[in-house]
């Protein structure tokens, strides 16, 4: 076992620091448990990415996701929780510490909480990297100001397609939303969708497998989309994707961490994984509903199962 | 050295803030270009980083040297600014 005296060590490492990470932080914080966060991009997740939140409760007239974002994390370090930017690389279990390697050197802690939520998916058809930020994008809040006054594609079927279509119309003369079978968005989303489609200014094509990306030079010229046998090209400036979602959980493959067979990690009842004192919350448990509402309440769940797991296996911090 | 920092961003753009954020906390100076409502200097952050998207940091040395850092990507930008 790897001698412990000089490495940093927390009562609870939360991994993440979406929706899920924080809502836990604001429990464990609370309770003067100490904690860290450890995130390797944006504090809120997938959240904060988003245009608008129309169904976190407490919200009558929605909010947006980056203003979501920012109140989690704005609670959650009032009661003292610290957000560090870097990856963990890797959980080993040394019996009542759980080492972490990380981009700033390895930790200790007595419990971690694994909330590193999902990104979204590649397509994975030719163009799609060639033209990565130059054409294709996954962040319509980011990147849809390019795209004023022009032809957008966007690729994908469910609830972020949909709000993220709505969003770029801010921007784009027209949206073409390509859908490999139907559309999966929330009933309330696809009745929103009906209003831009009346409209002119998103026409959606259902049935349609987008297969390839095609540009001249640096620009993005068409989608290629297969439908009925056919080959059609969908003439465009830009591509957004948004095809699913992804789990972050690539940093546990070697681990003892059990994950599922789409990569998310398994728990039990009391959300603690495979790896005792381990415990997994949000888009990155396997069962969870990929729902920031949901999240969040896993979060808190989590952090009370924490408390009582330190309860049980008290010792001190010896710094 | 820093000479000068300038960061292209938009308004709904959550990494952008983290880029704020982070050279706020350095307690480094820098001038932001909004392109929504600056659209006509997006050509410029193009021309810069070769990307369409935000954010993208010029920052600018004390030789006139120049290094452009796109999205948020604290590998590259901490020792841009250091």
């Amino acid at each position: 076992m790897a001698d412990t005296t000089n490495t940093p060590k927390h009562d609870v490492i939360i991994i993440g620091a979406g929706p899920a990470a924080l809502s836990a932080a604001i429990y464990t914080t609370r309770e003067d448990i100490d904690t860290l966060l450890f995130e390797r991009a944006v504090p809120g997740g997938l959240a904060a990415v988003t245009d608008w939140v129309d169904n976190y409760p407490g919200f009558p007239e929605g909010i947006a996701g980056l203003e979501l974002a920012n109140n989690l994390q704005k609670q959650a370090e009032r009661f003292g929780a610290v957000i560090e930017l870097g990856e963990v690389l890797k959980i080993v279990d040394e019996g009542k510490w759980k080492r972490l390697e990380t981009t700033s050197g390895d930790m200790l802690a007595r419990a971690v909480l694994i909330a590193t939520g999902s990104d979204y998916k590649k397509i994975g058809v030719p163009g799609e990297m060639e033209y990565y930020a130059r054409g294709v994008h996954y962040c319509a809040t980011c990147d849809g100001a390019f795209y004023r006054d022009k032809r957008i594609v966007v690729v994908g079927g469910g609830n972020s397609a949909v709000q993220e279509s709505m969003f770029l119309t801010r921007f784009a003369t027209h949206i073409d939303l390509l859908v490999r079978s139907t559309i999966k968005a929330s009933e309330i989303l696809q009745v929103e969708l009906q209003k831009y489609v009346d409209e002119g200014k998103i026409t959606v094509h259902l049935n349609v497998v987008t297969e390839e990306i095609v540009g001249e030079g640096s620009q993005v010229k068409k989608v290629i989309g297969k439908t009925g046998g056919r080959r059609v090209a969908y003439p465009t400036d830009g591509v957004f994707v948004f095809v699913g979602l992804k789990p972050n959980s690539e940093f546990l493959k070697d681990s003892s961490i059990e994950l599922d067979h789409v990569h998310l990690v398994k728990s039990n009842e009391n959300l603690q994984t495979t790896m005792k004192g381990v415990f997994v919350a949000g888009d990155i448990r396997s069962g969870a509903t990929m729902q920031i509402a949901s999240a969040a309440g896993e979060g808190a769940t989590a952090a009370l199962k924490i408390r009582e797991y330190l309860e049980g296996h008290k010792h001190p911090i010896q710094n | 050295m820093v000479k000068s920092i300038t960061i292209f961003t938009t308004t709904t753009c959550a990494y952008c803030l983290m880029v704020k954020k982070y050279l706020g906390a350095k307690g480094l100076q820098y001038e932001e270009v909004n392109l929504d409502e600056n659209p006509e200097r997006q050509q410029e952050a193009l021309e810069a980083s070769g990307a369409l998207t935000v954010p993208v940091t010029v920052i600018t040395k004390h030789d006139d040297s120049q290094e452009v850092v796109v999205g948020y990507n604290l590998a590259k930008l901490a020792p841009a600014v250091a």
